[in-house]
């Protein structure tokens, strides 16, 4: 507290504020200029220094993010380490690696994995190309463009509780919509969120369904930014509509799809939410299990805290495999 | 290579509340198989539209454009076998010049891989853009994407060049420099070239003839001396030269004998005979002089020429420019009328002096002032026509 006041004080000194300080500036300035002014210490140009003088603004967010955010991922890890589980509290004496180990021969643990891999890739790529139609689409200037933007943007902007409920009604067997509409043409009726076959698509066409409004935006505006010019050079270059947009126009979405990704990819890593809506709980059908249902069901239903802090951190790996390439990217353009 | 006919061209756009806006107005224009013609005017007199019709880049209203006789009012823009300059240059920024330049070859053509790589290489060692083959747009200045844009054209070898103000993003030195190299080009590569630009003396130092829109309409198409020296009214005599050429609103009283006096309230200007034969019996009338054939003389006090084509006058401004001084006056007692005369740059003039001014008769032009067309125009030895100041 002490040094805080003293820092303030520092920062009233140079702002050069009141007419105290004007005093103690106008004196320090007559000494230095008769040679005989005190060195000033290395712990008063610590004081001094920008890093310091700006810690007011920056030391409690940090500190709160610190504690919050990076002390309970690795009070997590540590947590990972031991053998808690049901009531009681953790043992830190013992710790060991074994329950990464027990993962390994889980195999509830590789079917979540894969399933979080199909579903992290299909609805990551689908997405990508349904919004990037989309966007194509409604950019070529077509009668009540803004109208269609609003009604495939309004999905993304409904609660996935809301969306879950939906398409549980959609997708149900005897009189969901859709099997009413497959029925017209002899086919099914299908088990959509019951068939271990069907599950995870019919959740991945649901996602995408919500999903790809949001990238069909982020396309749209970088497709606005693109010059008209572009378009005209290709097409006096003698370039069909086909093919201007696949070797001029996309090429230059690029930036645009790996933000997308990014933000599809990470969605995609704790698509929680909605599986919980979807089915009710934590305990999806078999085939739709992914590491987050897995880990919450491991820790909450189980009680098997530590095995629960071990799934969590493999999730955490994950998503800091997607995003440090990216920052990395951003990094070396100069972005961050 | 081909001739390029535009026979009445119209372009109409139709704004949302149903307006029609005219955007040009029946164009007809013959560009010869080699020639340079510029289209120059105020930015919207459909110039550029013009250009993007012949492009493909605009549909046609009315009218015909035709390439070497076939109509290709419908033809889109990829086969019409023309490559255009833009003023943003319009390289694609994901693409290595190389492929840039590549791009239009591996559209339009079935060449295969090896002759594109090889009329690339080509280009780019004439353009002297070589060195830059594998590099982004991102990565050269402005003059060598300028070049870059005209390379990624000739590479095609196309019909026609379009060019809509391709030097426009450049500083002026550069640009005086790329005005003489693309001449050059052009006349080496003998492609008809159909270039856009607002800028008069582009026009008049490029092109082999110019045409000069306004509104949308056609003002007058010829060679560069053509439009400057006979210009067909008051629009071109005006848009063409710098400074502009001075105007005065000025009705015709009869003289004796033959000749006529051009009235003001600050000048008499007496013409001979065959200007007041040209001018007929219309009563009002614009007399126009171009600044560099007006020429200054010491004067004391407000005294007159017996030839009738003197007006005393006081020095406003004088704007030096080094070979010539460009000179502001205000004419007549009351020095309602304002007139520029460009000078030799060695003279003497200050302002405040007060002068006389001296216009020559077989300099002036006269127009109609109700049609603004020209009436008479300034006679110029055909043998030796004068370069003009620009």
């Amino acid at each position: 507290m002490k040094r805080f006041l003293l820092l303030l004080r520092s920062i009233r000194r140079t702002q050069g504020e009141g007419p105290e300080s004007e005093r103690t500036s106008g004196e320090r300035r007559v000494m230095t200029d008769g040679g005989t002014s005190e060195k000033r210490s290395t712990f008063q140009r610590w004081l001094d220094s920008d890093i310091v003088q700006s810690a007011p603004f920056w030391l409690p967010p940090f500190l709160l993010m610190g504690f919050f955010v990076y002390a309970a991922i690795g009070w997590n890890f540590l947590l990972s380490l031991t053998e808690y589980s049901g009531f009681g509290d953790p043992d830190y004496s013992n710790l060991g690696l074994q329950n990464y180990w027990a993962m390994l021969d889980d195999p509830g643990m590789w079917a979540a994995t894969r399933n979080t891999f199909v579903l992290l890739v299909g609805f990551t790529v689908v997405c990508l190309i349904v919004g990037l139609l989309l966007a194509l689409l409604l950019d070529r200037e077509i009668r009540f463009s803004r109208s269609f933007r609003t009604i495939y943007l309004l999905p993304f902007a409904l609660s996935f509780i809301v969306t879950a409920q939906f398409w549980r009604w959609m997708y149900n067997v005897n009189n969901g919509i859709i099997n009413q509409f497959i029925g017209v043409f002899g086919l099914g009726p299908y088990s959509w969120l019951g068939s271990p076959k069907l599950v995870l698509g019919a959740v991945i066409f649901a996602l995408v369904w919500q999903f790809s409004g949001y990238t069909m935006i982020i396309y749209l505006a970088a497709l606005r930014s693109i010059p008209n010019d572009q378009y005209e050079a290709a097409r006096a270059d003698g370039a069909s509509t086909v093919r201007m947009y696949w070797r001029v126009i996309i090429p230059q979405l690029r930036p645009a799809m790996v933000s997308a990704t990014v933000t599809l990819v990470l969605f995609a890593l704790k698509a929680f939410d909605f599986l919980y809506a979807t089915f009710d709980g934590y305990r999806p059908r078999r085939g739709a299990d992914i590491l987050a249902t897995k880990m919450v069901r491991e820790s909450f239903g189980r009680s098997e805290w530590a095995y629960g802090s071990s799934i969590a951190l493999m999730l955490f790996v994950l998503s800091l495999g997607v995003i440090t390439p990216y920052l990395y990217n951003q990094y070396k353009r100069g972005n961050l | 290579m081909a001739e390029t006919q535009l026979d009445d061209v119209r372009k109409v756009f139709t704004e949302t509340d149903g307006n029609e806006i005219v955007a040009v107005n029946d164009v007809s224009i013959d560009i010869e198989d080699g020639e340079f013609l510029v289209l120059v005017g105020p930015s919207g007199c459909g110039k550029s539209t013009t250009l993007r019709m012949i492009a493909g880049l605009e549909t046609i209203s009315d009218g015909d454009i035709r390439l070497d006789d076939r109509v290709i009012n419908d033809v889109p823009a990829k086969d019409r076998d023309i490559a255009m300059v833009f003023q943003s240059y319009a390289l694609y920024p994901h693409m290595t010049v190389r492929e840039n330049m590549a791009f239009g070859l591996e559209e339009s053509t079935d060449l295969s891989d090896d002759e594109i790589a090889a009329r690339v290489e080509e280009t780019a060692e004439m353009m002297g853009i070589d060195p830059l083959l594998d590099r982004k747009p991102e990565e050269l200045s402005g003059g060598q994407q300028q070049r870059v844009a005209l390379g990624r054209a000739i590479v095609r070898e196309p019909a026609v060049f379009l060019m809509d103000e391709p030097l426009s993003n450049l500083d002026a030195k550069l640009r005086a420099q790329m005005r003489t190299e693309l001449q050059q080009l052009q006349e080496q590569l003998e492609t008809t070239t159909v270039y856009v630009t607002h800028d008069q003396t582009e026009a008049m130092t490029m092109g082999d003839r110019i045409a000069i829109l306004n509104d949308g309409e056609l003002q007058q198409v010829g060679t560069p001396l053509e439009c400057y020296h006979e210009p067909a009214n008051v629009f071109v005599a005006d848009f063409i030269g710098e400074p502009a050429m001075n105007f005065f609103d000025v009705t015709r009283r009869d003289a004796d004998g033959d000749g006529a006096v051009l009235v003001n309230e600050t000048l008499e200007y007496t013409v001979s005979a065959d200007i007041s034969t040209a001018i007929g019996d219309r009563d009002d009338l614009v007399l126009g002089v171009r600044p560099e054939d007006i020429s200054i003389e010491r004067s004391e006090g407000d005294q007159r020429r017996a030839d009738g084509h003197t007006v005393p006058a006081s020095v406003t401004v004088v704007e030096p420019t080094g070979d010539e001084n460009i000179v502001y006056l205000d004419l007549g007692a009351d020095r309602s009328e304002r007139i520029i005369a460009t000078i030799d740059g060695m003279s003497q003039v200050e302002a405040g002096d007060r002068v006389v001014v001296h216009v020559p008769e077989d300099a002036v032009h006269v127009f109609d002032g109700e049609t603004n067309e020209a009436l008479h125009n300034r006679r110029v030895e055909s043998n030796e026509p004068r370069v003009p100041n620009v």
